[in-house]
């Protein structure tokens, strides 16, 4: 039996991706996408900030960015601000780009390192210094890379116009009953409320935080990473926008959690993601309320979430995405990346009909080691810090960490050696960023660095930079907002 | 802090790592020590040795042009390796380097060639590598640097003999040998190596690059890992064979009932290399036993084995030059800092990993052959194989697709070419080569393989182009 007929359980920002990719990979065949959603359930909306990968997802899609941007409200992102991590007064950025260039052969960072007066590390990245100066300009050839903000429920209106015009069918209704076959385990039907039910040869659970078909049909079972990462509740508030627009998501540490900030053209997203093993609820709300910037739009949307991912996340012929496959706090905007990920394997893998086992197996080898490997760069954003003000951060310094970060954070620590992989999302410059942004400095210089005439080298990288993002345009005017 | 280093071994593999670590480390002093017999730094696997592509640019970066290396050492050019005898008796393939067909959309182009078999059109990989048809057709130019022509879809590597090669080497580094390899001093570490005329060098970082003898690292408590499960070769014999005429620009390895010959076509001759199972072969004259397997701490207190004294495989394409070249790159990156430190952990996790993997390509040939009715390669076939190739072979086999880990010397791409000249069908293909209807499939492989044949038309011979930078009267 071949794959005909495919059913994506939710809507939301995973279900229209999900929706949308696949009609688009599928243009043209008999394979026929239904999507069931129920406006009484209400989405998350996760990940309005984003990194880079997703221009490649609209540009697979064929979509065209002026008007994606006008759709969702869209801003350009060139980085992710971090305030008070490591200690109460401190900014870095972690740009999509890296630092500076090597210098006689030898790695830039090693280079900044050993040279006295070399001015901040993140002098040397142009889209930091666009960034500061509230700039922004399409990279050209200029090596860095961009990203958006956007309101994640206009974005998943948008993919829904375009997955319906390639075909999709939008089924309103609530699922209230999953059959599966007595035999293989695998998912057969889905029944509304209505009492209709709805069979389909491969599913595909985008329900959300539940897993109404991966948890709560399949019983897969979650993994909990909350003993690394505590923080277990957000409250979300939009706000208007006051100021210039920062082409920046930006992310402040609290006494228990961090806020985010999310500028779009038309509203700032506001959030608290916070520890309730260390914050009341209505004390999160007061210090979300406090750092707003402008009267907030709409009520507090309190959210629950268990760090961590589900164990599987293709059983028999069901794929979580989204939420139901698993939960990261989105410190590094890597919700939406999440999503597409497992929409690009699913495609990749995407099921022949006879089921090989393999293809699950090779799915969640891949989309495990993805996650572990967001989860350990999160972590060390709370581990690698200075700060002794409260409960929540003396836990975060004090815990053990896997071992798999250990070891990383031993050898830059000790070498300014940053580990690198070919699988995974954050590569060398991030995991720089991030380490150096929270003064994790390294005890030995690399002994080739800080040669004659580096110091001369690094002042001219430096002033270019400057200049460069000081003939920028400001981001406002990139977008095509006026002044 | 490095103030010293003493290299064991005058060879490739020492005077490859004398150049660049002393570009690495200009004030650091580099005493380089000759050993006994012919230079098996990178294995005894014949005078010739081929190189992947990308060793251009390593010899530009550490200055040696690369025409200097070609005229001191009979060079001439690759663009891949020819196997005949695997995939059965009588089969012959092609592994090219550079890419093969071209994508649709996001679907592979092998996956588009599973398509077009199951549609009852039987087709090659290789027929669509620019690289491949060259090669058959003995033409070589270099690639076009613009990315928009058929060009450009190809590498090249070199073949050179190593005596030319260890020599160019080490004019770039301006160095001599300090003397002849006595013995070494020390337990833990090495604290001094004890040259022929008395003098005792003492250096802070030795490396060894004396090839299977292992002379420095043999000493230390270092390990070793076989591979003789799965890689069943365990004697060599190499060659030399005086031939006039233009070289074929490609390495070719033949498969035999105990094992399989490689030969590196130089200028004026071919190298030549027998490997074989002495289970299956009675000896042979000449013969030197092998042990493939690799060091499990190439870096051991302060001595890093380099070469086939840290990794010995069989040379079934050009990676041992490759291996070599990364593991300096990465010493490099990892010197130490100060005693202790954690660079020798790093660098050995590193190292052994991408050595697995290598063996892991190694091993592919093996376990893919078609040829019946011989122990060796009936074995070989049945055999169990290592669990990381086994869930890439399972994988491939399934569906055509391949992951690639981290750490992998080889891309996709090239693991494909094995495999499909090997003869490995996928059971189905990606279900996306079934949206693209067939007739576009045709026309596109049509096109592929017309632009490729008019752009190898108009390439010059690989003598023409010999003959024309002076590689060849």
């Amino acid at each position: 039996m071949l794959v005909g007929r495919i059913l994506v359980v939710g809507g939301g920002t995973a279900g229209w991706m999900a929706a949308a990719a696949l009609a688009h990979k599928f243009a043209g065949t008999k394979l026929a996408i239904t999507l069931i959603e129920s406006a009484e359930i209400g989405t998350v909306g996760v990940g309005e900030a984003t990194i880079p990968h997703i221009r490649h997802f609209n540009a697979t899609l064929g979509i065209d960015e002026a008007d994606f941007l006008a759709a969702t409200g869209g801003t350009y992102k060139l980085g992710i601000e971090f305030v008070d991590w490591a200690r109460k007064g401190d900014s870095y950025i972690h740009p999509f780009a890296q630092f500076g260039e090597s210098v006689d052969g030898v790695p830039f960072h090693h280079q900044w390192l050993a040279t006295e007066g070399a001015g901040a590390f993140e002098d040397y990245s142009l889209p930091i210094q666009a960034a500061r100066r509230g700039r922004f300009r399409q990279p050209g050839g200029d090596p860095y890379n961009y990203a958006y903000q956007f309101d994640a429920g206009l974005y998943a209106k948008y993919l829904r116009t375009y997955a319906e015009a390639r075909g999709v069918v939008r089924r309103e209704g609530k699922v209230v009953d999953v059959a599966l076959d007595g035999e293989s385990g695998f998912v057969r039907s889905v029944t509304l409320e209505s009492g209709e039910t709805i069979a389909a040869d491969l599913f595909v659970d985008c329900s959300g935080f539940r897993g109404l078909l991966i948890e709560q049909a399949l019983h897969t079972g979650y993994e909990e990473w909350t003993h690394w990462l505590p923080c277990d509740r957000a409250i979300a508030i939009p706000c208007a926008n006051s100021g210039p627009l920062a082409p920046l998501t930006r992310a402040a540490a609290k006494q228990a959690g961090w806020c985010w900030r999310i500028p779009l053209q038309h509203r700032t997203g506001n959030g608290h993601v916070y520890s309730s093993g260390f914050l009341g609820d209505d004390e999160a709300l007061e210090v979300l309320l406090e750092q707003l910037p402008a009267e907030p739009l709409a009520d507090p949307n309190r959210l629950r979430f268990v760090t961590g991912k589900r164990r599987k996340q293709w059983v028999g012929n069901t794929v979580a995405i989204g939420l139901s496959s698993g939960f990261l706090e989105p410190l590094e905007s890597t919700s939406i990346h999440l999503i597409q990920v497992a929409i690009g394997k699913l495609l990749d893998l995407f099921p022949t009909g006879d089921w090989d086992p393999l293809d699950a197996a090779e799915f969640n080898r891949a989309m495990a080691l993805e996650y572990e490997r967001v989860r350990d760069f999160l972590i060390l954003h709370y581990h690698a810090t200075e700060r002794d003000d409260s409960e929540f951060w003396r836990h975060c310094r004090n815990m053990t960490l896997p071992d798999s970060l250990a070891y990383k954070l031993q050898l830059f620590r000790d070498r300014g050696v940053v580990v690198q992989y070919r699988e995974g999302t954050f590569l060398e410059p991030s995991w720089l960023a991030v380490y150096l942004g929270q003064h994790v400095t390294p005890r030995h210089p690399d002994p080739r660095a800080g040669g004659e005439g580096v110091a001369a080298a690094l002042a001219a990288m430096r002033a270019e930079i400057a200049a460069t993002a000081e003939a920028m345009p400001r981001h406002e005017t990139a977008l095509g907002m006026g002044a | 802090m490095i103030r010293s280093i003493g290299i064991v071994g005058a060879g490739v593999a020492g005077w490859m790592a004398a150049l660049a670590l002393g570009r690495a480390l200009p004030g650091a002093r580099i005493s380089v020590i000759e050993t006994e017999g012919p230079d098996w730094s990178l294995g005894p696997f014949g005078p010739g040795e081929a190189s992947l592509p990308g060793f251009e640019s390593w010899l530009a970066d550490h200055g040696i042009e690369e025409g200097v290396l070609l005229r001191a050492a009979r060079g001439s050019f690759s663009l891949g390796t020819a196997f005949s005898g695997w995939a059965g008796q009588e089969a012959d393939w092609f592994l090219p380097f550079g890419t093969i067909g071209a994508p649709i959309g996001t679907v592979a182009f092998h996956q588009l060639a599973a398509r077009l078999r199951a549609a009852g059109h039987p087709l090659r990989l290789a027929d669509f590598s620019l690289a491949a048809i060259a090669a058959a057709s003995g033409r070589f130019a270099r690639p076009s640097a613009d990315p928009r022509s058929v060009l450009s879809s190809y590498g090249y590597g070199l073949h050179f003999d190593r005596t030319g090669l260890a020599e160019t080497l080490r004019t770039a580094t301006g160095l001599a040998p300090v003397g002849r390899f006595r013995r070494a001093l020390g337990d833990a570490g090495i604290t001094a190596v004890e040259i022929e005329d008395g003098t005792q060098v003492s250096a802070d970082l030795w490396l060894d690059c004396s090839g299977p003898a292992a002379l420095l690292a043999g000493r230390l408590d270092s390990g070793w890992e076989s591979w003789a499960e799965w890689l069943p070769c365990d004697r060599a014999v190499e060659s030399w064979n005086a031939v006039e005429g233009v070289p074929p620009p490609y390495a070719h390895a033949g498969a035999f009932e105990a094992g399989w010959q490689r030969t590196v076509p130089l200028v004026g001759g071919q190298s030549g290399a027998l490997l074989y199972a002495s289970a299956h072969l009675p000896d042979q004259p000449g013969a030197v036993p092998i042990a493939q397997g690799r060091r499990t701490r190439a870096w051991t207190s302060n001595v890093v084995a380099l070469g086939a004294a840290a990794t010995l495989v069989e040379p079934l394409h050009g990676y041992n030059l490759a291996l070599l070249q990364n593991a300096l790159t990465r010493l490099i990156g990892l010197l130490p800092a100060t005693p202790n430190g954690p660079e020798p952990a790093e660098y050995n996790r590193l190292t052994a990993s991408e050595a697995d993997r290598v063996r892991d390509f190694a091993i592919l040939h093996y376990k893919t052959n078609a040829r019946t009715r011989e122990p060796l390669w009936d074995h070989a076939r049945a055999a169990p194989v290592p669990e990381m190739l086994a869930h890439k072979l399972d994988l491939y086999a399934s569906r055509g697709r391949l992951p690639v880990y981290d750490d992998e010397l080889f891309e996709q791409e090239e693991w494909i070419a094995v495999l499909d000249g090997q003869g490995v069908r996928p059971r189905r293909h990606d279900a996306l080569a079934d949206a693209i209807p067939e007739p576009q499939l045709l026309a596109h492989a049509a096109r592929i393989r017309e632009v490729i044949v008019d752009a190898v038309r108009g390439m010059p011979h690989h003598g023409a182009t010999l003959r024309e930078e002076g590689l060849l009267a």
